[in-house]
């Protein structure tokens, strides 16, 4: 009996389905937190998007234009967003998805798993798309009082808006995977788009995009969107989906950009179906080949492990995990974006213009100092939790060599520990530095700093290490381990130490910047009380790193239980 | 060289292992047999540091799993019937991080790698990606990694499982060769053949417990019939008359 394609997609919907049925612990927690946060972010989108359109609402003609342009601009954005969504989704989908082979042994006939492969391809790459774009158009459309008409025509436009785009990303899958091995695509794709993303962080903070909400600049505003537009810009759905959109709003209709985005959808399935008959099962045999894989060798590391003084089990242990960290893309490639995110933090340090406030520069320089602290914290926080909680879990289910072998789990649980604390030490320490350095802050607050960050990298990188020990996910790829219980936990308490941490420090260190300002000493009991902070700070790091760390190795060895 | 006594392994109210006695000595091939889910693999592991038994005790060359761990896993190699290893490491690299485990260092390393290699038939692929072989192949870098660092005794999970007959043949003369060099195989295999064909010593295991123990004239003598296959006597032993009616039911 034949069914229809959907029926490919039940096991997905069974597996959600028991999922959701079966409680884990965490399950809560989590789902207060990144509920909380997505909540919290729709609500932000939703106001910004009401405030301003109420806004543009005072410049008449001058701000129906702004508001028809900023509807286009928004669906580029999501247009390219879900053109690279559907190049990935759709290699992993078609390509790479374990459960393909089990169905291509099955007599499906390809069309059908082809058409269930792209709806499952659509729902994956659009569905952010669709939480973010809800929001703006719900605020869009109560600043201008529109009717149920709009929210109407808003759904039959994200509609077809999302299938073209994902259906190109697929045709060029189809065409990659013709003609790369299917792995080696996802890891050009993988390091494109990083670097895609990275530049396009760099470049739009470059522009200074502060300078265009001065009142006097509005002018130069018009002008800059107008020179946005190309002759090309008609002929995309983003355009189309705006005028629909914009018309909709103004109670009007614009049904030729609604056909447009319709038939094109229409088209574009249709040929990509057809493409799919002709070329899908080509491209899946080529991608189940094994040739014999490109690498890098890294024979300096090797080289490099020789001349630390480490016993041999932690030179190898060390050796070990760098190769497979830098080997696998989809791991290093993301720091390529973290690189992009410092590089603009520090910028930011750069173009701080506190002489406008004369008076109080000096201080105002200082509190910065330890908003500094903070964020470089907050940076320290999310590297470890990204690179460093999943260490344990990246053993994967080869965990079985270390614990077979004649090394101690506490051994093993330190060499994670001291990997990760240099790399996170040294970036933290320079963001740090460098920051405090381009604000010209006090030499004693600078000092401070840097020692915070000191204590505050060991405490961090133990938690991380000990509590990525007690709550493991072998099975698991690290982005998914960072974001389970054990990672929330993590980032909670994380923050919490952070939080008293710069209290500890911030306290003492800017009573002293107040009192040298005054050209005062600090009287006797205010360095007891200073003193008492700093010891405060460094008993509570070392306890965090030395307790995590203790917590990670019994759990590692209550393992075997 | 093995020697396991009264061994238990209970998760909560169901008891997988059940007060298991096992001597392995230098030098003999000892076949664990049994049905699926009887026990065996859970022993092993607790035999290889995997897991930890409820009560009894395992000694490797003399040293407690419990009490030395260190010494006891330096002296036992341990092949999974799963072999699970880092995909992104090449064979030789994995060979030489697994010799550093052992405390294996310096120049003889490379040798000694190289030499487990060949030995295995993956000289070639000493330099290629993990990620880019067979199973089988992966199951051969997993014996050289149990081998490499010359173990006095090594815990064998379903060895034949995805080996061509060539692999299978190379590993039956490896384990033989280290057997007559005095290393102690305790060996893990539904391949009633194999057993037969290689084994000094067999237990068989059923629900937990050690139902037959002996030499494979012993064993075979425990059948109701005189037969030369180990099939009718593990059988008999572990209920599977059951299997008489199959024909009725297809």
């Amino acid at each position: 009996m034949t069914r229809a394609f959907p029926y490919l997609l039940l096991p997905h919907l069974w597996a959600s389905r028991n999922r959701a049925n079966r409680r884990e612990r965490g399950d809560m927690s989590r789902a207060i937190l990144f509920g909380g946060v997505a909540a919290a972010v729709c609500a932000a989108l939703y106001e910004g998007s009401f405030w301003l359109t109420g806004q543009l609402a005072d410049y008449a003609e001058l701000g129906d234009y702004l508001l028809r342009i900023g509807l286009s601009w928004l669906f580029l954005t999501f247009l390219s967003f879900l053109a690279f969504s559907g190049v990935v989704t759709a290699l992993s989908a078609f390509f790479l998805a374990d459960d393909l082979r089990l169905l291509l042994v099955a007599p499906v006939a390809t069309r059908r798993l082809f058409h269930a492969r792209f709806l499952r391809t659509l729902i994956q790459s659009s569905w952010m798309v669709v939480i973010f774009v809800v929001p703006v158009l719900v605020g869009v459309g109560r600043a201008r009082c529109a009717g149920l008409g709009f929210y109407a025509t808003a759904l039959l436009t994200v509609i077809p808006f999302a299938v073209i785009p994902v259906a190109v990303g697929t045709a060029v899958t189809l065409l990659l995977v013709n003609t790369f091995p299917a792995r080696r695509a996802r890891d050009l794709l993988m390091l494109m788009g990083l670097l895609f993303a990275a530049s396009l962080v760099v470049v739009l903070r470059m522009i200074r995009p502060e300078q265009l909400l001065r009142v006097e600049s509005l002018p130069d505003v018009t002008d800059f969107f107008a020179t946005l537009q190309s002759p090309i810009t008609p002929l995309l759905p983003s355009f189309w989906a705006g005028e629909t959109l914009f018309a909709s709003l103004s109670g009007g209709h614009d049904l030729l950009h609604a056909a447009a985005l319709w038939t094109t959808a229409m088209a574009a399935v249709v040929l990509l179906t057809a493409a799919g008959e002709r070329w899908y099962f080509a491209g899946f045999s080529r991608s189940q080949e094994a040739p014999k894989a490109r690498f890098t060798r890294f024979r300096g590391i090797d080289t490099l492990a020789c001349w630390l003084p480490l016993s041999t089990v932690r030179r190898q242990l060390l050796v070990k995990d760098t190769k497979i960290f830098l080997r696998d893309v989809s791991q290093w490639s993301q720091l390529l974006l973290l690189l992009a995110l410092v590089l603009l933090y520090l910028y930011n340090f750069r173009v701080l213009d506190l002489q406008r406030i004369p008076y109080m520069s000096g201080f105002i320089k200082n509190v910065y100092a330890f908003v500094n602290l903070g964020m470089a914290g907050f940076v320290m926080a999310t590297v470890t939790v990204r690179f460093v909680f999943p260490a344990v879990s990246a053993e994967g289910a080869a965990f079985w060599i270390i614990r077979t072998s004649p090394v101690r789990l506490r051994d093993f649980l330190w060499s994670k520990f001291w990997s990760g604390l240099v790399p996170v030490l040294v970036l933290t320490e320079l963001l740090t530095v460098a920051a405090n350095e381009f604000l010209g802050v006090d030499p004693f607050v600078k000092v401070a700093a840097a020692l915070a960050i000191l204590c505050m990298s060991f405490a961090l990188v133990g938690l991380g290490v000990g509590l990525g020990a007690r709550y493991p996910r072998f099975g698991a790829d690290p982005s998914q381990v960072a974001g389970s219980y054990g990672g929330v936990a993590f980032m909670v308490q994380a923050v919490l130490f952070v939080l008293v941490m710069i209290v500890l420090v911030g306290w003492p260190a800017s009573l002293y910047v107040v009192r040298h300002v005054r050209g005062l000493p600090l009287t006797a009991a205010q360095q007891l009380l200073a003193a008492a902070c700093t010891i405060a700070g460094i008993a509570i790091s070392v306890f965090v790193w030395l307790a995590s760390m203790r917590s990670g190795v019994a759990a590692l060895e209550r393992m075997s239980d | 060289m093995i020697a396991i006594h009264d061994l238990v392994k209970r998760y909560g109210q169901f008891t997988a292992v059940d007060g298991v006695s096992l001597d392995v000595q230098p030098g003999q091939i000892h076949g664990f047999l049994g049905p699926n889910g009887a026990g065996k693999t859970t022993t092993l592991r607790m035999i290889a540091g995997l897991l930890k038994p409820t009560s009894g005790s395992v000694a490797v060359n003399g040293h407690d799993m419990a009490q030395e761990p260190e010494q006891a896993k330096a002296s036992l190699g341990f092949i999974p019937d799963r072999p699970f290893i880092y995909e992104k490491l090449t064979a030789g690299e994995f060979l030489r991080f697994h010799g550093g485990l052992y405390g294996m260092n310096g120049n003889g390393i490379g040798d000694r790698v190289r030499e487990m290699l060949e030995l295995f038939e993956l000289g070639r692929w000493e330099n290629e990606l993990v990620e880019s072989f067979s199973h089988g192949m992966k199951q051969r870098v997993v014996m050289c990694a149990a081998f490499l660092h010359r173990p006095r005794a090594v815990i064998v999970d379903e060895p034949m499982v995805g080996l061509d007959p060539r692999g299978a043949r190379l590993i039956k003369d490896v384990f033989r060769t280290m057997s007559a060099r005095g290393v102690a195989l305790l060996m893990s295999t539904h391949t009633l053949e194999v057993a037969q064909e290689m084994c000094d010593r067999i237990s068989i295991i059923l629900k937990g417990r050690i139902i037959a123990s002996g030499t494979v004239p012993e064993i075979r003598a425990m059948g109701d019939r005189h037969d030369d296959q180990l099939t009718s006597v593990f059988l008999k032993l572990t209920g599977g008359s059951a299997l008489q009616e199959i024909d009725e039911i297809v």
